[in-house]
């Protein structure tokens, strides 16, 4: 088969055309139409079994779509591996494996290195940089079952980092971290928003949207809105995505102080 | 020691040792991924499906030579999987029912097949019978390139793709988003537990064989926090059991070897799990008494204070489940009766609750006031 050089919508980070995803017979996608301009910070939002991660699995190819193509900055994803940054839900993995921070993060790198070499001092020394970047170098060699589950978060972030790609995709980083890490994490991605890289992420706290993204889309099977934060934020939007249940997510009750 | 030295050097109980513990190292080395995969069941189910294949290769080959009989094993065992998968696929059984349907019917096929031949007779079909619970005298030395030549090639994939193994070990997703042939590589693994078994039947046997696959790599989990380590040192046991384990049986008339070596590995699994530095029982037990220790008299009243000081309230009873958080470990009771019996703190329900709470009483206030401030009593110190 030849190698097809077309580029189609090379000006968008991620295209998503007529995308729809079953599970069995039920669609758990539905004619997914989304576009994420490169450079942006962007958030998928939508109740839970709305389809988020599936729809990140199918852009990354690990799920089979039954209709619909993805592109990244116009290629197939076949041509762009090892240019995409992908931090799956940290629950996903068995953290009793026996490894350690720093093998966790050069596992970022094993598509770099091809076959039969195994990483020496360069993948090493690239390994501690990025665990250094989420300020994780002091716990290289910890056991990673022995780390708290925001530290942990942050190595499989840190095995994204390690690859240098424009394009970083994570779904829900901030699940289940405590709020330090939650601020060193968003940090870090502002930082590499501003850089230049496209970063794209699950999230499920509707209450940080607005400070934390400039770009939202918004899903629940079917997309319900997508495009600038400052457009699609808006409670005919939320209803439609959330229904009866926004007012329990996006207002808490008050609990009372103890 | 002269018998066991005479017994050592005949040739015949060479070849069984070496080629016992040819055997357990294999199963040791890539029962380590099978248990890390969550697939020590797969190997159950595989194990009992290679029994027809053993019986229909004895048929074909018209005696019992390893080489057809570990292809006909093989054979029925890749069938086994292959619905299994399909079942998995196609209908609503989960995996745990679809492997439990599998190595049922394949057993019983299995056994049917087995009392087919014995009731025909001829020479060596009793030999059949040692495929149900091993026996490594059976061992030929004509075997052991058959056994030594899968071990080192399983080894050498092992090293080539170690890597590759080791990634779709821990995340799979990950490993394809990243471009691996993820399902080559995790047929490979698969495959190569597959071959572990059915070379392994005649020493464990099928009823057991699982056992030699999941015990050593439990065991050895429990002494090492690298990969490499665990590899290795289940194949170490491994090869000890499965040595371990021919020697006795060999040594005593009539004893099966795979119940030998399933004991064997099952005692240094207990041992690993209970005193190995870290993970074990033992140890954890030893640390928690140690932290309980720690737990002096005026972090008791200190963290007492604390919790009234945090509720506004002097006489704010305080669950011993609240005392064992704030001081990471549980007060030993009697501490708690001594500083009772000094008169610094009560004992005191608190409805509707059923369990004990202990109030700070005015001495016991004024006690904690005149230690705080000395080092290490701090009401949050020991948590970590
Ligand atoms: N492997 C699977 N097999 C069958 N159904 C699945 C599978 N993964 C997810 N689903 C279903 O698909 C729907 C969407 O799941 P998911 O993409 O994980 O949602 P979200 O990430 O938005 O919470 C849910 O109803 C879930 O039950
Ligand atoms: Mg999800």
């Amino acid at each position: 088969m030849m190698r097809d050089d077309t580029l189609h919508e090379p000006d968008q980070a991620l295209h998503v055309e007529d995308l729809t995803v079953t599970y069995g017979a039920n669609p758990v996608l539905w004619d997914i139409d989304l576009d994420v301009p490169p450079g942006v910070m962007c958030a998928i939002v939508g109740p839970n079994g709305a389809g988020k991660s599936t729809l990140i699995k199918a852009a990354l190819g690990l799920v089979r779509p039954v209709a619909g193509h993805v592109r990244f900055l116009g290629r197939p994803i076949g041509q762009m591996r090892g240019q995409i940054g992908y931090v799956p839900q940290r629950h996903s993995v068995d953290w009793d494996f026996p490894t350690t921070a720093r093998d966790v993060v050069e596992m970022g790198l094993y598509r770099h290195l091809g076959w039969l070499r195994r990483p020496g001092k360069a993948e090493h020394a690239r390994a501690l940089a990025a665990l250094a970047e989420v300020g994780m170098q002091d716990y290289a060699d910890r056991q990673i079952s022995q780390l708290s589950g925001g530290q942990q978060q942050r190595v499989f972030i840190a095995r994204a980092l390690v690859q240098d790609a424009p394009i970083l995709i994570l779904d829900e980083p901030m699940a289940g971290v405590d709020a330090s890490t939650e601020a060193i994490i968003i940090a870090l991605l502002k930082k590499l928003r501003d850089a230049g890289r496209t970063i794209i992420v699950v999230h499920h706290d509707l209450t940080t949207v607005q400070s934390y993204f400039d770009w939202l889309v918004m899903l629940n099977v079917r997309i319900i809105a997508q495009g600038p934060v400052s457009e699609t934020y808006s409670a005919d939007n939320l209803r439609a995505a959330y229904g009866r249940h926004l007012a329990m997510i996006a207002v808490p009750a008050e609990e009372p102080a103890p | 020691m002269t018998a066991i030295a005479a017994l050592l050097s005949s040739s015949i109980v060479q070849t069984v040792l070496v080629g016992a513990a040819i055997l357990g190292a294999i199963s040791g080395m890539l029962g380590a991924f099978a248990v890390l995969r969550r697939q020590s069941l797969l190997g159950d189910a595989l194990s009992h499906a290679a029994l027809p294949g053993v019986c229909l290769g004895f048929l074909i080959a018209g005696g019992r030579d390893l080489g057809s009989v570990m292809a006909g094993a093989f054979a029925t065992g890749a069938l086994a999987a292959l619905i299994m998968m399909l079942i998995v696929r196609r209908t609503t059984l989960k995996t745990d029912a679809a492997l439990g349907i599998v190595l049922s019917v394949f057993f019983a096929v299995g056994i049917v097949l087995l009392t087919v031949i014995q009731s025909e007779g001829g020479s060596g079909s009793l030999g059949l019978m040692t495929f149900l619970f091993g026996q490594a005298a059976a061992i030929l030395r004509s075997d052991l390139w058959i056994m030594g030549g899968i071990g080192l090639a399983a080894l050498m994939l092992v090293l080539a793709l170690w890597k590759e193994f080791k990634l779709v070990s821990f995340d799979a997703d990950f490993a394809r988003a990243q471009g691996f042939p993820v399902t080559v590589l995790e047929a490979g693994l698969t495959v190569m537990v597959a071959l572990a078994i059915v070379v392994g039947l005649q020493l464990v046997g099928v009823v057991l064989m699982v056992a030699l696959l999941i015990a050593p790599a439990a065991a050895a989990r429990q002494w090492t926090n690298s990969l490499g380590g665990m590899v290795l040192l289940s194949a170490l046991i491994g090869a000890a059991s499965g040595a371990g384990g021919a020697l006795v049986s060999a040594t005593t008339r009539g004893l099966a070897t795979g119940p030998v070596v399933v004991l064997i590995a099952t005692g240094i699994v207990v041992v690993s799990l209970l005193v190995a530095p870290g993970r074990g029982l033992l140890w954890q037990a030893a640390a928690t008494r140690q932290a309980r220790a720690r737990i002096s008299d005026g972090r008791v009243l200190a963290t007492l204070q604390g919790f009234a000081r945090m509720h506004d309230d002097a006489g704010y009873p305080s669950e011993r489940g609240m005392l064992q958080v704030a001081l990471g470990a549980k007060p030993p009771a009697a501490r708690l009766a001594s500083l009772e019996s000094r008169g610094l703190i009560r004992s005191v329900m608190h409805p509707p609750e059923t369990t004990p709470h202990w109030e700070l009483t005015t001495a016991g206030h004024t006690e904690a006031a005149a230690l705080s401030g000395q080092p290490g009593d701090t009401a949050k110190g020991g948590t970590e």
